[in-house]
């Protein structure tokens, strides 16, 4: 998809709905813990399809391919980093055939795991490398948009970045940030606002915030930065804070009022919504009933 | 020659700051100072690293500020190893194996227990990230361990915890289990029937010796 295109549809007067958890919607299919997601776009794409379907379904304008965990670091961390083009080209085909054109698909890109010293050894350089190649799976298997999310760091959402631009598809860009006591921070100590500011100077479409904290919260993030940032502002909060309990965790969100948290931020001036971690498609639905589509709107 | 007590403040400061040269400097300095390499440990090291973990907590101290103040304390404990190994006064505290649960690849505070456990005495032996439960018993066999500690850092991954806890029952080994990571709270460590668990490295020491405590009554 061309980069005007997708501009064009977020010029619409309305917010553009993106689509909620992937993750924590395989796990309740049965993912058994600590298995890489993406292997199940091999193993039982019929489950990892059903959730895009019912996303689709539910209203959204964008679903996230299961290609998250889809670079060779994080493939490599599972032994499985011979699979990354039949992983991210399954994923996108996956999507791709669920939605049935009534959405877009993006290639999901999450952070490698990979540190900078003195965490780690990472370097620039070989993030970048990392990225170009999932992106590049990706732009060749048929992504409409890339979206890079849930990153922690900084410099590696922008080496992300970088690769992601260099396939000419339009870029979404999201990081992820907790509440500290001097304001929002990502666990690498990289704050809200110029964090934001570097995305969308690196040529992301359109920048914001992802998981780690409930709707609430980002609402306070967006009225504190939506002003400031000069691209649309896309906001995807958790579905309230994980709780473990004796089946398994659980999201204490309930859909009506996470839907209220994102009327808010919209109206602050956040432009695209979704949900992360334990939304599934009734969040979705709780949206759009607010923020119905227009006739002869895509 | 600077006195014992600027000594220790200086090394506790090279921790606090990630200054993993200025560790190294410090600590051959209260060796040869003849300071006890057990108060080096806890009148320097400990001390330096509490303060980077109440920085943390208090939101002014990152993960990157966290993981220098690790290394800075890992090069302190290569320079004061040899020595502590020697030292008449120490006792091995007890045998720990340790290791961050299949699928799993967050390092820095499992290997931050690691250090500090080393520091207290323990023999550690630090089997890394992404360890499969079957890794954990065949090594706590191996060691006849007396602790095995797992850490998690994910809500997707905290059920390897119980795995672990289920396979090292099953396999009948003695080993006491310690779970730990950003989601793991004390109800948790209950539910799966853990042995124990920390909030963080510091009161893992305390957490391991307890359990170590228990091993003598019995």
């Amino acid at each position: 998809m061309k980069l005007e295109q997708f501009t064009a549809l977020l010029d619409h007067n309305r917010p553009f709905v993106l689509d909620g958890a992937l993750g924590t919607m395989l796990i309740a299919q049965g993912l058994p813990s600590g298995y890489e997601p993406v292997r199940w776009n091999i193993e039982h794409p019929e489950r990892v399809s059903s959730v895009h379907a019912n996303y689709a379904a539910s209203g959204s304008e964008l679903v996230h391919a299961n290609t998250f965990g889809g670079n060779r670091a994080r493939l490599a961390a599972s032994g499985i980093a011979h699979l990354i083009g039949q992983v991210n080209a399954a994923g996108i085909a996956i999507a791709t055939s669920a939605v049935g054109g009534l959405c877009l698909v993006a290639g999901d890109i999450g952070p490698t795991g990979l540190l900078f010293p003195p965490a780690g050894t990472a370097t620039i350089e070989e993030l970048q490398d990392v990225f170009q190649e999932q992106t590049e799976i990706l732009a060749a298997s048929g992504a409409d948009v890339l979206s890079v999310e849930t990153m922690y760091d900084l410099r590696e959402a922008l080496a992300a970045i970088d690769a992601a631009r260099k396939t000419d598809l339009p870029v979404l860009a999201s990081m992820t940030f907790d509440v500290k006591r001097r304001g929002f921070f990502t666990m690498m100590g990289d704050s809200l606002l110029p964090s934001l500011l570097r995305l969308a100077d690196s040529g992301a479409v359109a920048v914001g915030m992802n998981c780690s904290v409930t709707s609430d919260v980002m609402v306070r993030m967006v009225e504190e930065v939506v002003r400031q940032v000069p691209v649309p502002l896309a906001v995807q909060p958790n579905a309230g804070q994980p709780r473990v309990t004796a089946t398994g965790i659980v999201y204490g969100a309930v859909a009506d009022s996470f839907a209220e948290d994102i009327r808010r931020m919209t109206e602050a001036g956040a432009r695209l919504v979704g949900g992360c971690c334990g939304s599934t498609p009734e969040f979705i639905q709780a949206i759009r009933v607010r923020f119905p589509k227009k006739d002869g709107a895509p | 020659m600077p006195k014992t007590c600027e000594t220790m403040a200086a090394l506790g400061r090279a921790v606090l700051e990630g200054d993993v040269a200025g560790a190294e400097r410090w600590s051959q300095l209260a060796l040869q100072l003849m300071i006890a390499p057990s108060q080096v440990i806890d009148n320097g090291l400990i001390p330096g690293l509490r303060h980077a973990g109440d920085l943390w907590e208090a939101g002014e101290y990152f993960l990157p500020e966290l993981a220098g103040a690790a290394q800075a304390m890992k090069a302190a404990m290569k320079v004061i190893e040899p020595v502590l190994a020697s030292d008449a006064q120490r006792i091995a505290a007890g045998r720990v194996v340790i290791g961050t649960v299949w699928g799993d690849i967050h390092d820095i505070g499992k290997s931050l227990v690691a250090v500090l456990l080393t520091a207290n005495g323990f023999v550690v032996k630090d089997e890394g990230v992404n360890v499969p439960v079957d890794q954990f018993i065949t090594r706590a066999r191996e060691l006849d361990a007396d602790i095995i500690c797992a850490s998690a850092l994910l809500t997707t991954t905290m059920a390897q915890q119980r795995e672990l806890v289920l396979a090292v029952r099953q396999a009948g080994l003695r080993s006491k289990i310690m779970v730990g990571g950003a989601p793991v709270t004390a109800d948790w460590a209950r539910e799966i029937g853990a042995d124990g668990q920390a909030d963080n490295a510091v009161a893992a020491v305390a957490v391991a010796h307890k359990l170590m405590g228990h091993h003598h009554e019995t």
